[in-house]
């Protein structure tokens, strides 16, 4: 009788039981998370990896130049996470657990192959030197992680027939959330900094912004709009369905010059980074930011639409 | 629990212990090297590089008169095309300089490299070894 009453208490706490268990995702789930954010991570910064400009902007940053980059790639990473992370409806606690994960990961790769490498001597470099390096080449590659994280992982879960599970209230205001301005503002800053940001570090930039005459920086500036605006409004990009809209001539100029001044804002900052702006005339200042910003257009409009 | 973040619960979400053992090794390694630049930039002093190069007789069967040069930057700045010259002189007269040129000597750090004599030193009074210029990265 007692047996009997002790089964019966434990069938009613079983489904609880399982409910409880069912809350915490599988260890297998969560490594083939990592190993797709590892893969991506790979994807996305192995030009950079084996950029010997960056290996030299490791010891040549300041530890100032160096925070403030991990803080401002943090907040990179915090956006995307947000904007077009593996899951739309997380919550911002999640989002900032994945944000310091994938930074975490990045540092960890970033020393790994670095060492592989032997672009790092424990011994023989200083701590600066090492450290140095390793953040640079760890905040490219943890944006590589987040992108691969959440793409990679996406179209397993398309496979799997995630699509047909009906979205939940909190999944519907993520994907509501995903298609404003802030949201077109940061993933056209992740996809500036991660197509612009092999380029960036480059002699080349330094080069063509100092050897250009005027009307060559004019030129570069507008090929940028025009390209922004063919990638936003006259391609077909996956997602996209413009059949029942038609976007306003101020929905175009908005959002291609918000796109074009995102990746300007983004060209600053690395150049800032690589390069720093003492003793450069604003002309100079200006001209590199164009000619880098070519690139970083595309980036923030083709990049914004691949990586959403 | 508030509303809002009850309803954006999502059984994805849900921590497992990797992941809140990834996430804590994470904050510690992230807030240990934030702190560690805080801590360089607030005692960051202006400087220039400041060179310093020993060398050692390292022979090879193929070049009997070369040398190890290890050049060490002890300033506040990484030097940028250092240029160093071995000189090999009898009687006050030069009789042989080789050159040694390197990309970059970072602050604090040191680099190695090889200078290839044709004359034997021996020949002469005195080797002696320089560094004859580098730049402000």
């Amino acid at each position: 009788m007692v047996n009997l009453l002790h089964d019966t208490q434990q069938l009613k706490e079983a489904p609880k039981f399982c409910m409880l268990a069912n809350h915490n995702k599988p260890i297998q789930e969560s490594i083939a998370e990592y190993a797709q954010g590892i893969i991506g991570g790979l994807l996305f910064s192995f030009p950079l990896l084996y950029t010997m400009e960056i290996w030299y902007a490791g010891f040549l940053a300041q530890p100032y130049q160096l925070a403030v980059m991990m803080v401002a790639t943090f907040l990179l990473l915090l956006g995307y996470n947000r904007f077009a992370g593996m899951h739309p409806g997380t919550s911002w606690k999640n989002v900032v657990i994945d944000s310091f994960e994938e930074m975490g990961i990045g540092l960890v790769m970033s020393f790994c192959i670095l060492l592989m490498l032997n672009r790092i001597q424990i011994g023989e470099n200083s701590l600066d030197e090492i450290m140095g390096k390793v953040i640079t080449e760890a905040m490219f590659v943890s944006i590589g992680v987040s992108i691969g994280t959440a793409q990679l992982g996406d179209s397993a879960k398309e496979e799997d027939g995630g699509e047909d599970k009906e979205p939940s209230e909190a999944e519907k205001r993520g994907h509501a959330r995903r298609s404003g301005k802030i949201a077109l503002v940061v993933l056209a800053l992740c996809g500036s900094v991660v197509v612009a940001g092999s380029v960036a570090p480059t002699e080349e930039v330094l080069l063509i912004a100092t050897e250009a005459k005027p009307i060559h920086i004019l030129a570069i500036a507008v090929l940028s709009i025009l390209l922004s605006l063919v990638v936003c409004y006259f391609s077909d990009f996956k997602g996209i369905d413009r059949s029942d809209h038609r976007p306003t001539l101020y929905e175009i100029v908005f959002e291609t010059c918000l796109t074009y001044c995102t990746a300007l804002l983004s060209c600053a900052f690395v150049i800032w980074y690589f390069f720093g702006f003492a003793d450069t005339g604003i002309w100079n200042i200006i001209a590199q930011c164009i000619t880098l910003g070519l690139i970083a257009s595309l980036g923030a409009s083709a990049g914004r639409l691949l990586i959403k | 629990m508030t509303k809002e973040q009850n309803q954006e619960r999502h059984p994805e979400d849900e921590k497992n212990l990797l992941e809140w053992t990834v996430f804590f090794i994470s904050l510690l390694l992230i807030m240990g090297i934030l702190g560690y630049l805080v801590y360089q930039a607030s005692v960051f002093e202006e400087g220039s590089p400041d060179l310093q190069v020993n060398f050692v007789h390292d022979p090879s069967s193929h070049s009997p008169y070369r040398y190890l040069l290890k050049i060490e930057n002890d300033g506040q700045e990484t030097a940028e095309e250092v240029q160093i010259e071995m000189v090999l002189e009898r009687g006050g007269e030069e009789l042989e300089a080789a050159a040694l040129t390197l990309p970059y000597v970072p602050k604090q750090s040191a680099r190695e490299g090889w200078v290839v004599l044709s004359k034997s030193p021996l020949e002469a009074d005195s080797l002696y070894v320089r560094v004859v210029s580098y730049k402000r990265p």
